[in-house]
Parts: C-alpha cells; structure tokens; sequence
C-alpha cells in the first residue's frame, strides 16, 4: 500500500478552553479527491491553518509524503509542496489577474531571494528577464485552464465572485504544489458555475494533484469525492467512501439533514 | 564638476533637494513591503556620524568612507529590523520613532563623537553634488528596475496581504529584513553626504521632524510607484525655495500693473505673505500639505498616472 | 532628598499624563496618531501667559482661557484636517495632523519668534515645611489641578453615560452607533476634552518652568506618545498611572545616573514595551488591535 500523501496523529488545537480540533487522526491517499465536512464551526478552517502552518498545534503530527511537517514558516511548507485557497478569498487588492498568479510562481523561480534581488538589478533596460517571460507564460497557461486567461489584465478584486475563486486556484497551483487544500471553493457560486468547478477540480487531480476540500455543498462533494471525513466539534465522526458517509446515522443525525438530496 | 555651469547657492539647493530625495528612497524601500519606518532620520544619523568618524579619525577618503557608512548603517537597520518583522501599524512607527530618538541620545552623550557640542570640522567634500545627482540616478533605476521585477512583486503582495503572501511562498521573513536594511543603508548615505556638506552635526541634526518630513516626501509624491518619492521630495524640499523665488518674480512685475486698487492690494498680500521669513513658508507648506491629503490622498503620481504620461505612452507604443 | 524629587516626578508625571490623555483618548476613538496634539499643548500655554500679561488675568482665568481656546482649536482641526481626509488610506490623516502640526507651530513662531518667553508668577510664592519635604505653592496648585482633573476625568469616563459612550466607540464605531450613541459626536467630544486638557496642561508647564517656547509641543509629543504606549492604546486611566511613572522614572534616573541619559531610560522603557508587552501596562481599550 503506497505511503499517505498525509497523514495526520493525534492534532490537537486549543483556543482557551475550547478544542476546536481534538486529537485528529486521518489519511489523505496520494491523487484522491478527499473532502473535509462538518457543520459550520467544526474546526476545517482551523485544520488547513495547522497544516500549513499559519496556526501551531498543541499537540499531534503531520506527515506529508512519508516526511514529518514542523517548518514553522508557512513559506516552507509551500515549498515543500502544500498549496492552499483561503475561505474568505485572499486575493491581493492592488494586483491584476496576471500578476496575481506570478505571485504563486515566485517561489519556484526564484528560491533564493539574493539569486531574485541579483535579476532584478541586472535585467536589461528595455526588455524582460528571460525567467520573467517564461514566469509569465506559465501564468498565462494556468489562467487558460481556469478559463481566466482573457481577463489577465484586470484587477484581481474587481472580478466576479465566482471568477475569484477560480483565481484564487491559479495562485496557488502556480506553487507547483503536489497537495492542494481548498477551502470551500464552492461558496457563493450557482450550479452552473458549481458545475464547472466539479470538472476543474477533477481536471487538477488529473494533472497530479491530491485535493483535500472543505465544502458546504454536498452534491458537489459527492460528486466528486473518493473518500470523505465528517468532523463535528473539533472531533472527527466518520471517515469512508462517500456511499458509507451518506449510510452513517451518526453523521445524518450531526450533520446531513434530511432535505439534502442524496 | 558643475563649478563653471552652476553657481554656488543654486548648487547647495540641489544638494538640499537631492539629498532629500535620496532620504525618500530610503523610506520606499521598507515602505514597499509596507513597513511604515520613522527612523529613518536615526539611520541618517547613524551614516552621518560613521562617515565623519572615518574620515577625520580614521583618515579614509570619502569615497570610501560613504560605502562603508551606509553598510554600518545597513547592518544597524537589519538589527532593528528583526524586532521589527511581527510589529505593525503604529506599533512600529512608535518602535522606529523611538530608535531615532536612542541615536539622538546616544550622539548627545558620546564624546566621542562630540556630545553636546555636536561634531565640528567634518571634511568638505566639494564634489557633494556629483555624488548626489549619481546617487539619486541610480537609485531612480534600481527602484524602477525592482518595480518591474518579480521581487518588487513580491514585496507589493506583502504589503497588500503579509499571510496570504506568506502562504503563497513568499518568504517574507528575508524579504522585509532586506528591505528594512536597504532602506537603512541608503539612509545612511544620505547622512554622510550631508555630513560631508554641512560640515557639522550634533544630535538635533537628524530629529524627529527629519523623519517625519522623509515620510511626507513618500506619501505626497505617491508611495504606490518609484517615482514618487523623486517628486514628492523634490517638490516638497524645493517648495520653500519656490514660494521665496516666487516672490521675487513679483517684484519684476511692472509697477504699473499693480498700482490700482485692487491689484495693489494682491500684491501687498502676496508679497507680504512670500515674505522670506520662514515661519510664514512653512505655514503655507503645513496647508499645502493638509490640503493635498484632502483632495489626493493618494499622492502626486500613482501607478495609474504613469501610464498616462506622454513618455509612458511612446515607450508602450515602441515596446 | 528624596522626597524632594519625588515631587518633581510627580509633577514632570503630571505632565506627562495630561498630555497623554488627549492621545490616548483619540487614538482610542479614531484609530488616529493625533500628531498635533503636542502643539494644542503649547497654544495653551501660550494663550495662557497673554491672558496674564495682556489682559491681566489671574491664574484659573489663565487656566480657563486655555482650556476654551485649545478646544475649540482642537473641534477646528476635526473639521478641517481630519473629516476631509479619507479614513481607508492609513497614513492620508497622519500626513495631515503633520500638516496641522507644522502650521500651529509656525503660526506661533511666526507671531512671537522662535525664542522662549518668561512665564510671569501669578501665585503667591510661599514655601510649605512638612517634615523633611519642602514644598512651594506653585507646586501644589499645580499638582492640585493636574490630579483633581485626573479624578474628574476618571470619574467622566467611568461613571457618566457620555464617558460609556466614549468606551463605546473605541471599542467598536458600529456596534456604538446600533446602541444608539452619536459617534461623530463622542468623537467631537474627545478632542474637546483632550484639547481642553492639553491646553491646562500647557499653562501648568508654563507655570513650572516660568517659560514657555513655541517649540515646547515636540518633546511634549513625544513623551505622551510613549505613555500612550506605556498605559495601553486607548486607556485613559492607563495613560494617568503610566504618565506618574514615566515621570518619576525620569527624575530619579537624571538625579542618580545622570540627566543627559535620562531620555535614554524612557525611550528603553519605550522599546521594551513595544517588544515585550505592547498592549501596554494596563491593556488596551480599542478597536484595532493588531
């Protein structure tokens, strides 16, 4: 059985009193789909901050490709191959599209920053650097994929919702991640768009990617998934393939509802 | 250089007002990964005195002395820096306020350096103004090279959102770090070639409305694109010079042209107002200044403006 | 010995805190470094002494005199420098209180030249004996005044309705304005009572040092941006105990170190804190906390 792409021991984080995630345990298979869900406060946020660094746990441990995660930068951890898109949409206010996604490829093309400083003094006066046009290509090519390729010129905030949130993807892939956390990419989007978002994503695990998603909407990650873990309170519940998630009686009580079409 | 073109008082104007915009790069470069640095003045100061030290105690020639004194401030600037890496807003206004005034102390209380009485005899340097006109060139295309680069990029993205930065890569630790200690370095250098032209420094030299006019110079010229701080210091540093030359074109004007009422009364007011007391320039300069931060807010130039501009347009016509 | 500098860092504290009260104050209420505070300081002492040497006022004449005029300087300056001026671009008001800063002072250099004018005596000069303390008349009234205000001030913004409603809006402008308080109007309020304070303060530090210069807003600034820090951004209450300190400290530092190092300790204290324990002593009372 190949390694885990992760896998995660006993995570614990506290804020004061309260756990919002309690001695986690779980495996995210190489080139799955796997979803994260769990009513509104469960602690999925809190779980992408932890692995990729933006929060420390308390306790616990992350392995990513058979090799611990303790680099205390969240910088590192991209390097290491560990993208993320942010709940909230993060995108840089005074940014076009185009610049948005050479931000993720910066990382990449320049890993040290005195080899950047050192390009950036010495490049010809009227022409780009040779990695700046190829920096730019490769920017150009993912924001194709996303169907963004056209608007690569405006600024990133003055994009549509939907539009954002497929930015927000182009970003991090520039990053070359081989894990990608998607945090509720879904949100605020129609089915049409929602639609569309199913056939993306399928489309960037085909490329190599193992996806973890936090999502909200269920058909979408139904759809999709290939194995799911529900969490409720910091505490996960159930973990299984998406028909044993929808059996579970103890998530249908927590969590599904009756009125979600299964 | 400029001896025969240039006479001397218009010379020490443009060394003033060089000056003055080398001292506006060195708050861009911090600035650009939006950390907002009031010690500037400090870092002059720090530059200043390790120039005059080195050459009148240690005997290096000048143009050695500079390079070393801003890389002695540099490195005082990457040291400051560090604390500074998790401090915002006004937290580290107030830090980098309070490290100039420790410099300004520590002047005060060194002998070696002069204490109270300051430090005399700093060596002339009678090519200040080659020097600053070379300085302020390359410091024009370094920031323009850097605007147009992946680092500068880079440092923009962490002004506008540090973590998403962060997580996207970016390593933000280093890059502020060496922003803060370039900053610092030039600085420095401004220092030191004020030193070498003044001749003299004491610890109210490079004071706190040193550092709070630097900050000005960013804001009003435009902190989004590199050439705001050139015109925001140029214009800033000349105004007061400006209002007095303005005075002086009013009295060229024909008597006749304003001996009736009520251009004579225009003109005694305006005269009078221009007048070459600097208390009333400056009032005018603190409106001029109120009111620019009501209707532009943004600066003189932002990166909007550039492109607009007629050279801007030819280039992108022959790219 | 002692006790006699007790008393003069008491009174250097007093200072201290009457002007940090005023920074604190706004800053608590607009997230807003109110650069010219410092200068609202010395146009009170200004108006103070010509009311004394030209209209031949006494000294609480003196004292209200100020009090009226920095505030309303102070209302002038919401209006003109800061209403204006844009909120979302962080550093657009700082440049413009900057602004405000350098005409105050040059208006003041510009009507009485740049040279430090005597402050007259206006209270009897008596000395007190109270066991091994000798203290003046000048020196209780003015410690009388500064810590009376303080009481007076504490009591306002502890106990009345606008003192909650002042809490209100440092904490949060929105939540204030659903509770039903007028937030354009606590923040008018504000800058009466810190200018009104300023000003006092102004005319006891004229009194002190029986001479005032058009440059005394400065270091004033300085120091009350530190006590700002010192007491905990926004905290009124905070910024009094943390002015008394910073002023003793300073004296019995010059006193048992030496004076021109005395700076140096409260720009120490300054970094410290900033690294260490920002929120300050006595914690923070406003909406950004960063």
């Amino acid at each position: 059985m190949p390694e885990p792409c992760l896998a995660i021991e006993s995570l614990s984080k506290r804020f004061g009193g309260f756990y919002a995630l309690n001695d986690l345990r779980m495996e995210v298979a190489r080139g799955h789909i796997h979803a994260l869900i769990g009513p509104n406060g469960a602690g999925k946020t809190t779980f992408f901050n932890l692995v990729t660094g933006v929060l420390a746990a308390d306790r616990g441990q992350i392995t990513f490709e058979g090799e611990i995660v303790a680099d205390a930068r969240p910088s590192r951890r991209t390097l290491r191959g560990i993208a993320r898109t942010f709940q909230n949409i993060r995108l840089f206010p005074h940014l076009t599209v185009l610049q948005t996604v050479m931000i993720g490829e910066h990382c990449r093309s320049y890993p040290s920053m005195w080899k950047a400083l050192a390009s950036a003094v010495l490049q010809r006066p009227f022409g780009e650097a040779r990695e700046e046009g190829r920096m730019r290509d490769n920017a150009l090519d993912l924001l194709a994929f996303f169907g963004l390729a056209d608007k690569c010129d405006a600024k990133a905030t003055d994009l549509p919702y939907g539009d954002q949130r497929k930015l927000e993807m182009a970003r991090a892939l520039a990053t070359q991640p081989r894990l990608l956390l998607l945090d509720e990419p879904a949100a605020g989007m129609n089915p049409h768009e929602t639609h569309e978002l199913d056939e993306l994503i399928t489309r960037v695990r085909d490329r190599g990617v193992t996806i973890v998603l936090v999502e909200h909407d269920m058909r979408l990650v139904m759809d999709i998934s290939d194995r799911i873990t529900v969490l409720n309170f910091g505490t996960k519940i159930a973990d299984g393939s998406p028909e044993e998630i929808q059996r579970n009686p103890a998530v249908i009580e927590a969590y599904l509802g009756e009125d979600v079409p299964l | 250089m400029f001896d025969g073109l240039i006479d001397g008082y218009t010379q020490s104007i443009l060394i003033f007002t060089g000056i003055s915009v080398i001292a506006a790069y060195s708050f861009f470069a911090p600035f650009k990964t939006g950390q907002v640095s009031l010690g500037q003045a400090g870092f002059m100061a720090v530059g200043g005195y390790a120039s005059a030290v080195l050459t009148q105690k240690f005997g290096l020639p000048f143009a050695a002395a500079l390079p070393v004194a801003g890389l002695i401030a540099g490195v005082v600037g990457v040291v400051v820096g560090f604390p500074a890496l998790r401090i915002k807003g006004i937290y580290l206004l107030l830090l980098t306020l309070g490290f100039g005034e420790i410099i300004s102390v520590i002047a005060l209380s060194w002998d070696y350096v002069g204490g109270a009485q300051g430090y005399r005899n700093i060596p002339f340097n009678p090519r200040t103004l080659d020097y600053v006109i070379g300085i302020v060139i390359v410091l024009v295309i370094f920031f323009g090279r850097l605007e147009r680069s992946s680092l500068g990029r880079a440092m923009d993205s962490i002004h506008q959102d540090e973590t998403a930065a962060e997580v996207m890569g970016i390593d933000v630790v280093r890059i502020k770090l060496l922003a803060f200690g370039l900053g610092a370095m030039i600085a420095g250098i401004a220092g030191a070639l004020y030193a070498h032209q003044a001749t003299y420094v004491d610890s109210t030299t490079f004071n706190i409305m040193l550092a709070v006019e630097i900050l000005t110079f960013v804001v009003v010229g435009g902190g989004s694109t590199y050439w705001g701080p050139l015109v925001g210091a140029a214009v800033l540093s000349y105004l007061p010079e400006f209002l007095r030359a303005l005075r002086e074109w009013l009295e060229l004007l024909p008597v006749a042209a304003t001996n009736f009422f009520p251009m004579n009364r225009v003109y005694d007011f305006l005269h009078g107002f221009l007048d070459f007391e600097n208390a009333k320039r400056l009032i005018v300069y603190g409106i001029i200044l109120i009111l620019m931060m009501i209707v532009r807010p943004d600066g003189l130039l932002t990166r909007d403006t550039i492109p607009r501009l007629p050279f801007a347009r030819w280039k992108a016509r022959h790219a | 010995m002692i006790y006699q500098q007790l008393i003069n860092g008491l009174m250097l504290g007093a200072s201290y805190a009457l002007v940090a009260i005023g920074y604190t104050l706004i800053f608590g209420v607009l997230n807003l470094l109110y650069f010219a505070h410092g200068e609202i300081f010395m146009v009170g002492a200004f108006v103070g002494l010509f009311l004394v040497v030209y209209a031949g006022a006494n000294i609480y004449g003196a004292l209200a005199g100020a009090m009226v005029a920095c505030a309303v300087i102070g209302v002038l300056s919401v209006f003109v420098a800061i209403r204006p001026v844009p909120k979302d671009r962080p550093l657009a008001p700082l440049i413009s209180t900057i602004g405000l800063t350098i005409v105050l002072q040059n208006l003041a250099v510009y009507f009485i030249g740049g040279q430090q004018l005597a402050f007259p005596e206006t209270i009897r000069q008596t000395l007190y004996h109270v066991g091994p303390v000798t203290v003046s008349s000048t020196q209780i009234f003015i410690l009388g005044v500064a810590i009376g205000l303080m009481i007076l001030l504490w009591l306002f913004i502890e106990r009345t309705k606008m003192g909650r409603g002042i809490r209100a809006v440092a904490e949060n402008h929105e939540t204030a304005a659903l509770l039903g308080v007028d937030v354009n109007r606590i923040i008018l309020i504000t800058f009466i009572i810190g200018s009104g304070i300023a000003g006092i303060a102004g005319v006891l530090d004229g009194l002190k040092n029986s001479s005032i210069s058009p440059f005394m807003g400065l270091g004033a600034a300085v120091k009350g941006l530190i006590v700002m820090l010192l007491g905990g951004l926004g905290n009124v209450p905070g910024a009094m105990v943390a002015g008394l300190m910073l002023g003793m400290i300073e004296i019995l530092s010059a006193a048992y170190i030496g004076t021109t190092e005395r700076d140096l300790f409260s720009f120490l204290i300054l970094i410290l804190i900033l690294l260490f324990r920002p929120t300050g002593l006595f914690g923070t009372r406003t909406a950004e906390q960063r």
